[in-house]
């Protein structure tokens, strides 16, 4: 979609209902293996959460979601018990991903929200060979790395490329000074991966003090898989134009 | 200064032709691939070809299939893949998975193996060794 307005006036996030201060943000954007939004979306079904805004601008495709009769806009906030959840039913567009990123922050900072997490599948080529996928944690400041690596079973995110909005997220996080964790579980490049998103969700359920059962995930795995399929292929050509096969890489290092 | 600004609308507006005729291709992809489905009643997995050292690899994510219906045909250039398709929540046939990938080295058929996990169908292949090995000096 051509457009050349700024794009930063042009992000809005609109409260349909008050979100209180104090909230965790959990953001499940689709990327790799669809890991953030199968376990933000299944956190949103099992946890009784409520739409309660939307993110627009004008540089999003100009759809409308329409479900058992009612129209839902794309990019979706649902809120409960002081936990925030940002979900899209597409992939965020280029343009918008360093703009929309600094519109979460300056909102999440706006709410004195706790902290801003995200969820992300690792792209792991052997995915086929792991049962139980590992799961890193990278935050935004010792004190939030610390307190993430306290919980058993989990590795520091130590070297590699994040990119996408899940990068953004985090890098405008440091510049602010503001808490963001990013969550990340070994997965398919580009096949919904529900069993990747599981352990991230059982992470979650630990680093939140939440009670999340993934049986009924792992259970629907296939069904979500084949539901999904025609958001993995769009997000497939989104990763490519935010280089996201980089995450397979190391960086370069010369010192 | 107004030759270089113009200069630099003129390369801006090429390079958003450029953007926007890529985004049409694109959609014109899924719009094909949405239609083929349709028409035939078939669904077309995702898949993903790559090489790695002497071996070419291919995986398919073919949910709700299970292993023993996986029609799998392999030739030097060439897979084809016919499998059902059922919904494990509806316990119906939504369709048929159908792939043909043409690769883009020759294969030798007898080295092929094959395993479907978690959804995933994962095809393995020894690439033909062609050419002569030479001793380095």
């Amino acid at each position: 979609m051509e457009y050349s307005g700024n794009y930063v006036e042009d992000v809005r996030i609109v409260e349909v209902e008050a979100i209180g201060e104090g909230s965790v943000i959990i953001e499940g954007f689709p990327d790799v293996g669809l890991v953030g939004t199968i376990a933000a979306s299944f956190l949103t079904d099992k946890l009784q959460m409520k739409e309660v805004g939307y993110i627009e601008s004008d540089a999003l495709p100009p759809i409308i979601s329409v479900r058992n009769g009612k129209v839902l806009d794309l990019v979706r906030l649902y809120s409960r018990d002081n936990i925030v959840v940002l979900l899209s039913e597409i992939p965020i567009p280029l343009p918008i991903i360093k703009p929309l990123s600094q519109k979460i922050i300056d909102w999440a900072i706006s709410k004195k929200a706790k902290m801003i997490v995200s969820l992300t599948g690792m792209p792991e080529p052997a995915r086929l060979n792991i049962d139980i996928p590992k799961v890193y944690v990278l935050g935004s400041n010792e004190k939030v790395s610390q307190n993430a690596l306290s919980i058993d079973g989990v590795e520091a995110f130590t070297d590699g490329y994040i990119t996408g909005v899940k990068g953004m997220i985090l890098r405008e996080s440091i510049k602010r000074d503001f808490d963001a964790l990013l969550i990340l579980s070994q997965a398919h490049f580009n096949y919904p991966d529900p069993g990747s998103a599981a352990e991230i969700l059982r992470y979650l359920s630990k680093l939140l003090s939440i009670s999340i059962d993934v049986k009924p995930l792992l259970e629907s795995a296939e069904e979500l898989k084949l539901r999904l399929r025609d958001l993995m292929r769009r997000t497939s050509q989104a990763m490519q134009d935010v280089q996201k096969s980089r995450e397979l890489e190391l960086p370069a290092v010369y010192l | 200064m107004s030759y270089r600004r113009s200069l630099w609308k003129i390369m801006l507006d090429e390079f958003k032709r450029v953007e926007q005729e890529l985004r049409n291709l694109e959609e014109e992809f899924y719009m094909r691939v949405k239609g083929l489905e349709a028409m035939r009643g078939c669904i077309t997995p995702l898949y993903n070809v790559y090489e790695s050292g002497d071996e070419l690899i291919i995986t398919a994510d073919m949910p709700g299939t299970n292993k023993e219906e996986i029609d799998l045909t392999v030739g030097e250039d060439y897979l084809k893949i016919e499998a059902p398709c059922r919904s494990p929540a509806r316990r119906i046939r939504e369709g048929k998975y159908m792939l043909h990938v043409r690769f883009p080295v020759e294969i030798d058929p007898e080295t092929v193996r094959a395993r479907y996990k978690d959804g995933v169908l994962e095809v393995v292949a020894k690439k033909k060794i062609k050419g002569v090995k030479i001793k380095v000096e």
